[in-house]
């Protein structure tokens, strides 16, 4: 019994790693933009194309192919900043809800034209490789991507406490206005919050490649899950979005195991819908006014 | 609270009789089933309206009172035999007293985390159907049992009566909708859609007109649900919760106007129009073709005239006069 407890907790808290690095995403751009962006799932999607792609046709390891999908990605997400994204800022929420919204169906329905409704996956040499560690088995590919993931999010944690960049990002999300009479431009800003998030997302898709199949609705899971983990864990907050994927990871897996094998949506709505009723204003915040 | 113009009246009453005629004019089957998919889905949009377009809460999770009018009305036809038309006005109470806990819930959080969590409630309905087996047929769904031409069990043999019951409702949600925008409940919702803080600073008592409005707007909800599966003779989680429905009720407003009574209508009329133009020059082999057309009008319609096509025309005729 205490040996599947310990199984199932460290079964979520490697899929919570993956989690993290979407949600820590939706949470910058909400921070920093005020845009809740409903495409970020997506961008997990194109990760994982792009990484079974580079694995299929050049034989790139797919945790080698964050090399690529990061800076592609990084570029994205500023040109979305850029083209899509700045047109809205200001505006009222319909426009700032349904672009990204469009963006997200956009992008889904595309793959479905191009890449089809096909399962892809890559079969490395570590997928079936596993760890036996007392009763507890750990594969390789989830241990590895999640401490690329905890890597990743430190990198991001430091970039954000240390640099000027970093410093003005965390400006921008206090007070934007503020930020722009100390001399910081706001949409240098924005772009490079877009592009971050979007390096992330598709670092986690890389990172799920070896593990889980791609397909053009995955982005949907995951961006479920990011949403939940960015309420649980107080909007704007990256080290609540962080700890938040994690739990809700242990939660979906728990909730696999002891409720069914269908059930980890079902925890992870139920979850955000107490969240809701309970504690809007996330873990992290105050009591609600 | 302006007068109607009677151009305006001569036009609403020549557009009822053609309507009405519609069914003997056109004699394709085909162009019929498009026509009752219009007039559902600007029925859909219509009611979905009336909460996202004049309150401005922008729900993604319409589904669900869809689904609850659907089932309602199925379980008591399969299990009492009751009548879908008794049915169909349960089922869309149904959808209104579910709106009250929805409601709790999700106005709780404002602008997009409102449209995250109705899109989450949805889904949870959906989940949950799916694991009713023995009381809800479960993922595999049932078949509605085929009774001939009923008219009493809302079932018909050919597809014109379909074709007016949708009309009749599309009627019955303008009409609602007109009424409201002309009274003083209407000023109230665009007072809260505009800015709620203020319009609860002026003596708007926020809470309850938002309940209300959702209240009706998940009963007419719940009507289409039943409509939809009394024409498909088919229910299942899947089609009853689609999350696609929810799509295209908020997308038809928006892309016709949102917060316009017509809006709704001409979106439907836009939309529906592509795909079946999509559809007779590609055929269905192409997956996903519909939602990245629809897309890429709706991303097209926020960044040229968030307003949409009636914003567009209402601007146009204020420049003349």
């Amino acid at each position: 019994m205490f040996e599947t407890i310990l199984q199932a907790v460290i079964n979520g808290l490697l899929i919570g790693g993956i989690y993290a690095l979407v949600s820590i995403g939706v949470t910058l751009i909400f921070g920093v933009v005020k845009i809740v962006n409903f495409a970020q799932g997506e961008f997990v999607m194109i990760g994982m194309y792009l990484s079974y792609y580079l694995s299929t046709q050049y034989g790139i390891d797919p945790v080698v192919s964050i090399l690529f999908s990061m800076p592609i990605l990084f570029v994205v997400g500023v040109l979305i900043q850029h083209y899509l994204i700045r047109r809205v800022l200001g505006l009222n929420d319909l426009p700032q809800i349904f672009l990204t919204f469009a963006l997200s169906l956009l992008i889904i329905n595309l793959s479905l034209m191009f890449f089809t409704a096909n399962y892809r996956t890559i079969h490395t040499w570590y997928s079936d490789e596993a760890f036996h560690f007392g009763g507890v088995y750990i594969p390789y590919a989830k241990l590895v991507s999640f401490v690329l993931a905890m890597v990743l999010s430190a990198v991001l944690w430091v970039f954000l406490k240390t640099t000027d960049l970093g410093k003005a990002m965390r400006a921008a999300s206090q007070n934007r206005d503020v930020a722009q009479l100390m001399g910081i431009n706001p949409n240098r800003v924005f772009a490079v919050a877009l592009g971050i998030a979007l390096a992330l997302a598709g670092a986690a898709g890389s990172l799920l490649m070896p593990f889980y199949p791609a397909y053009p609705l995955v982005g949907q899971v995951f961006v479920l899950m990011a949403f939940v983990a960015v309420v649980l864990g107080t909007l704007g907050n990256v080290m609540g979005a962080l700890v938040a994927s994690l739990l809700m990871g242990v939660a979906e897996s728990l909730g696999i195991q002891f409720i069914g094998a269908d059930s980890g949506l079902i925890v992870v709505f139920v979850l955000l819908l107490a969240t809701l009723a309970l504690k809007p204003s996330g873990l992290a915040g105050g009591w609600r006014k | 609270m302006n007068k109607l113009s009677l151009q305006y009246k001569i036009f609403v009453g020549s557009l009822l009789i053609l309507m009405i005629a519609l069914p003997w004019l056109i004699t394709s089957s085909f162009a019929l089933e498009i026509l009752v998919r219009i007039l559902l889905f600007a029925f859909i949009g219509t009611s979905w309206n009336l909460l996202g377009g004049y309150a401005k809460q922008l729900s993604l999770g319409h589904v669900a009172f869809f689904g609850l009018g659907a089932y309602t009305s199925t379980l008591m036809e399969i299990n009492f035999g009751i009548s879908p038309w008794i049915g169909m006005v349960v089922g869309g109470f149904v959808g209104m007293s579910a709106s009250l806990p929805i409601g709790w819930l999700c106005f709780r959080l404002k602008g997009p985390y409102f449209t995250i969590s109705t899109i989450a409630t949805a889904n949870v309905l959906m989940l949950i159907f799916l694991k009713f087996r023995d009381f809800a047929y479960g993922a595999e769904g049932t078949t509605i049992p085929n009774l001939g031409n009923a008219p009493l069990m809302m079932q018909f043999e050919t597809k014109t009566p379909y074709y007016y019951i949708v009309l009749g409702l599309l009627v019955i949600s303008l009409a609602i909708t007109a009424w409201i925008e002309r009274s003083r409940v209407g000023y109230y919702l665009i007072a809260l859609g505009e800015d709620e803080d203020a319009a609860e600073a002026s003596g708007v008592d926020v809470v309850k007109v938002k309940r209300n409005i959702y209240m009706l707007s998940a009963f007419l909800t719940g009507l289409a649900g039943t409509f939809y599966t009394q024409y498909i003779y088919f229910i299942d989680p899947q089609t009853a919760f689609s999350f696609n429905v929810s799509i295209e009720a908020a997308l038809v407003s928006i892309v016709g106007g949102i917060g316009t009574l017509w809006g709704p209508v001409i979106g439907t009329v836009l939309l529906e129009t592509t795909t079946a133009l999509l559809q007779s020059y590609l055929g269905n082999s192409i997956g996903g073709i519909q939602l990245t057309v629809y897309s890429l009008i709706l991303m097209a319609v926020i960044l040229i005239r968030p307003t949409g096509i009636v914003g567009y025309f209402k601007e146009k005729f204020k420049d003349r006069a």
